[in-house]
């Protein structure tokens, strides 16, 4: 730049102002790295230093700081990747070479600070394993032993090089089945190896030795993944990184949600995997989906369209009952004045907060008289549908009652004197004029109340004790009790059944739930 | 349709809303309701509509006696400040749910709906909705649906309040033609003075629930009965003085301390007869700046109106506001000589807050 800047140099100045040199990106990168390791140890500190004791003096036993503390330390070396790769995200669009220079570089260095952290203290790639310290290959005949550690396990054991292993005990091996079966051995157990030495079959009980071999290129898997983690940094689009923690934070939901549909067309699951009767990928089947219908499930006998209907009665009833009571009640309180009307308000907060659970007792006497009633009796009594939904309302009313009294006194008044003054009488302006405005409000409710009846289980369950009436979740939990060994996937199939008319229910409410009103009054936008 | 109010009371609870309140409105007549907030006038108009029942007293449309009449049966329509439009139906159907709940044809509330959509220029607006409208259009449509069952009785409540001010020009003088031409008889709500001077036949003064005076817009400016009246109508609004009147040798003369201001018998005897201390009132424009003034002031604040200067002048203690001449482009501290034109004046009984002039 000459002294003689023009106007228009004088916008680049601005821009190129300072620019900061490779060597300081590189401090400055390492510095957040270093910060990141810090904070991350200074929580494993905290959950297992200092939360952790707390709760050992009050002689609560519990795991959870612990899975805390392993967390924090699994999550450190990740924090302090993404720490250092924020100051290389600068460079990505404008110089994509000197983003990915630095990254890699500092990731390299908080890598190597991080492992050697690891090997000082056993940790990570260094932590103590399961072994025979003994090497392996795999060969035509069986697993060969290639080496054998001096003094180690195998060694006590007197297996020699050139050993050809076949099983475990009875059971066959190869070598990916020999590390999985050390891998999950304890300390010092006892493991009875066959192998071939020369012609002779022989047998060894080898002891399981818990030991850290510290060896070097067991860090390589770790940089391998460290480096492409940081690429991914570097390159990730900004404003993906919210649905990234998002389905990261559901996915312990996604991933129930997919065994469940996975078991339910399978024989088995290994994980999340479906096996055949060989252990190899496949088996589906639609067998669990059949005997649904079929109405036999591992000789429990059941037709499942009355236990369908019962689930749908419960529901559309308390749903239907919910809406209208609550919204009345709610236009009463938001709009009338009347003698208790303060009490009766506060009266149904204290029942909101209420345990139902604990009148579960109490209202199985109430309904047990109620059955006594002629005609009614039937209709609303001891194991009823009606009596079941009844007592599910009442629990939701307070709810409903509440929540529709807060929709009603959002709607001016103007608008009702409006409609009254039109001409309309005080009913048809609540039906006509206001329930139209409240529509996302009644549906919330009103998926409350259908979700809420569809999947009850503890009312059904109690007040329809011995009797044919059943909904779907106490059905799937008779499946449970009564089917020995429990057919999971079976259990599934029926879980995914009663999810079915939920699923339908969103898809077509999300609209509606989405909608909100364009006012047509001035300040209630 | 001919509307009386005698001694109208409402009550809430405690608390009083309108108080002995008795107005007589003649047919065709366009009345406002004129006040500060709370005042009343809103409760007044919704007794009449039927939303609140009166505590006490008659309300009678032409013969009858309405106290108890729902709103529906009472063929009223109004016209609300928030619109109070039905978001969820269309500017067809809000105009045309009157007829509806009337069960008239279909036909003929089609046909009616566009005559009075077209007369209030909202033709081509039937198949939107409220939201989709400017508060101008919406407030068009809510007049609409006000008229199209053709009431006996048109209430407003502040309907221009929302709108903005070059707007709310325009409605002013589009619903005084629109009331005159159908001959309804309207009461218009407002705390503006400028919407009740300009568009009411009467003006029904409030304050604090009760009726402080009912008059013609012209008779409230020029002979305020209260001291309330003459304080609240009128822009900028009355200056007020404590004085002393007293007669010698046939000359009334106005005094307060240093002021000393002569009056004509017609003004002066009924304060003189009075006696002791009297609230005098003078508007602005009876305020001259002259040489031959009867105080000498000085100019304390000087705000341009435009048209002319809003003037605060100081005399002593007391403050006085005036309009004057932009041309002469007067300055703060300049000092002036003020002439009152005291044919103009008016007094008050500081006790009762009547006036002394004008007798009921």
């Amino acid at each position: 730049m000459t002294a003689r800047a023009s106007l228009f140099d004088a916008g680049k100045l601005k821009i190129d102002e300072t620019p900061p040199t490779l060597a300081q990106d590189l401090f400055s990168a390492l510095r957040l790295g270093l910060i990141g390791i810090l904070v991350m140890l200074a929580a494993a500190f905290f959950f297992s230093g200092v939360v952790g004791p707390l709760f050992a003096l009050g002689n609560v036993e519990e795991t959870v700081m612990d899975v805390l503390t392993r967390l924090a330390l699994l999550a450190l070396p990740f924090v302090a990747y993404i720490a250092a790769a924020s100051v290389a995200r600068r460079y990505t669009a404008a110089d994509t070479g000197r983003a990915l220079g630095l990254a890699f570089t500092t990731t390299i260095i908080l890598f190597a600070a991080i492992s050697a952290g690891h090997y000082a203290f056993s940790y990570g790639a260094f932590a103590p394993r399961p072994s025979l310290q003994m090497t392996l290959s795999q060969t035509e005949a069986g697993i060969r032993v290639e080496s054998i550690v001096p003094g180690g396990a195998a060694d006590i054991a007197e297996m020699q090089v050139g050993d050809v292993i076949t099983a475990i005990r009875r059971d066959k091996v190869d070598l990916a089945a020999f590390n999985k079966r050390v891998g999950q051995s304890e300390e010092d157990a006892p493991l009875r190896l066959r192998f071939i030495r020369g012609a002779e079959e022989m047998q060894e009980t080898v002891r399981v030795v818990v030991q850290s071999d510290k060896q070097l290129n067991a860090i390589i898997p770790g940089l391998a993944i460290a480096l492409v983690f940081t690429a991914i940094i570097v390159f990730l689009p900004g404003h993906w990184a919210p649905y990234i923690a998002l389905i990261g934070l559901l996915s312990p939901l996604i991933v129930g949600y997919f065994w469940v549909i996975v078991a339910t067309f399978s024989y088995r699951t290994e994980g999340l995997v479906p096996l055949d009767s060989n252990d190899n990928f496949g088996g589906f089947t639609l067998k669990n989906w059949e005997s649904i219908f079929a109405g036999n499930i591992a000789g429990l006998e059941f037709n499942i369209w009355p236990i369908l209907m019962t689930s749908l009665a419960i529901a559309l009833v308390m749903t239907f009952v919910v809406l209208l009571v609550s919204s009345m009640a709610g236009y009463a309180l938001s709009r009338m004045h009347f003698p208790g009307r303060r009490f009766f308000l506060s009266f149904t907060l204290i029942l909101h907060g209420f345990p139902a659970i604990t009148l579960l007792i109490p209202i199985f006497f109430v309904l047990l008289r109620l059955g006594e009633l002629p005609v009614i009796g039937e209709l609303i009594g001891f194991n009823s549908i009606g009596g079941i939904a009844l007592v599910m309302v009442a629990f939701q009313l307070p709810l409903g009652v509440w929540l529709m009294k807060g929709f009603f006194d959002n709607i001016p008044w103007d608008m009702e004197r409006s409609a009254l003054i039109d001409g309309a009488s005080r009913f048809r302006t609540y039906w006509e004029i206001l329930l139209p405005q409240i529509r996302p409000g009644l549906l919330a409710l009103g998926i409350f109340a259908f979700i809420g009846g569809w999947n009850a289980y503890i009312i059904p369950a109690t007040y329809s004790i011995g009797s044919g009436v059943s909904n779907l979740p106490v059905f799937l939990n008779e499946l449970i009790d009564e089917t020995a060994p429990v057919d999971w996937n079976q259990v599934a199939a029926v879980g995914l059944f009663q999810l079915i008319p939920i699923f339908i229910f969103f898809i077509f409410a999300q609209e509606y739930l989405l909608n909100i009103y364009a006012g047509g009054t001035k300040g209630s936008s | 349709m001919e509307i009386r109010i005698d001694n109208l009371t409402k009550k809430f609870g405690d608390v009083v809303g309108v108080e002995d309140l008795t107005l007589h409105i003649d047919d065709g007549e366009f009345v406002a309701f004129l006040g500060p907030s709370g005042c009343g006038k809103t409760t007044t108009l919704l007794t009449l509509a039927g939303i609140y029942k009166p505590t006490d007293g008659l309300i009678r449309f032409g013969e009858r006696v309405v106290n108890t009449v729902q709103p529906k049966d009472r063929n009223i329509g109004m016209v609300f400040q928030s619109y109070a439009l039905y978001p969820h139906m269309t500017i067809f159907q809000n105009i045309a749910y009157p007829l509806k709940l009337k069960k008239t044809p279909k036909n003929v509330q089609n046909e009616r709906v566009r005559q009075v959509a077209n007369v209030m220029g909202i033709g081509e607006l039937l198949d939107r909705r409220p939201g989709q409208l400017s508060g101008g259009q919406q407030q068009r449509v809510a007049l609409g649906r006000a008229l199209v069952k053709e009431p006996d009785v048109l209430l407003f409540d502040e309907p221009l309040s929302n709108l903005d001010a070059r707007l709310r020009l325009t409605m002013r003088g589009e619903i005084k033609h629109l009331q005159k031409n159908l001959g309804i008889t309207s009461i218009y709500v407002t705390h503006d003075q400028l919407e009740a001077m300009t568009m009411a036949d009467r003006i029904a003064v409030m304050n604090r629930g009760r009726l402080q005076a009912f008059d013609a817009p012209d008779e409230l400016y020029d002979r305020p009965k209260t001291l309330f009246v003459a304080g609240f109508v009128g822009n900028p609004p009355m200056n007020f003085l404590n004085v002393s009147v007293s007669q010698s040798n046939g000359h009334f003369l106005a005094e307060a301390e240093t002021i000393q201001l002569p009056l004509g018998a017609d003004r002066g005897e009924p304060p003189a007869r009075h006696g002791g201390a009297v609230v005098m009132g003078i508007r602005p424009e009876d305020i001259q700046i002259a040489a031959d003034g009867d105080v000498t002031g000085e100019i304390f604040v000087v705000e341009p109106l435009g048209r002319e200067d809003l003037i605060d002048a100081r005399v002593g203690e007391h403050s006085f506001i005036l309009l004057a001449d932009t041309e002469k482009q007067h300055r703060a501290g300049e000092s002036v000589s003020l002439k009152f034109d005291m044919t103009q004046a008016q007094f008050f009984d500081p006790q009762t807050e009547r006036s002394l002039l004008w007798h009921h």
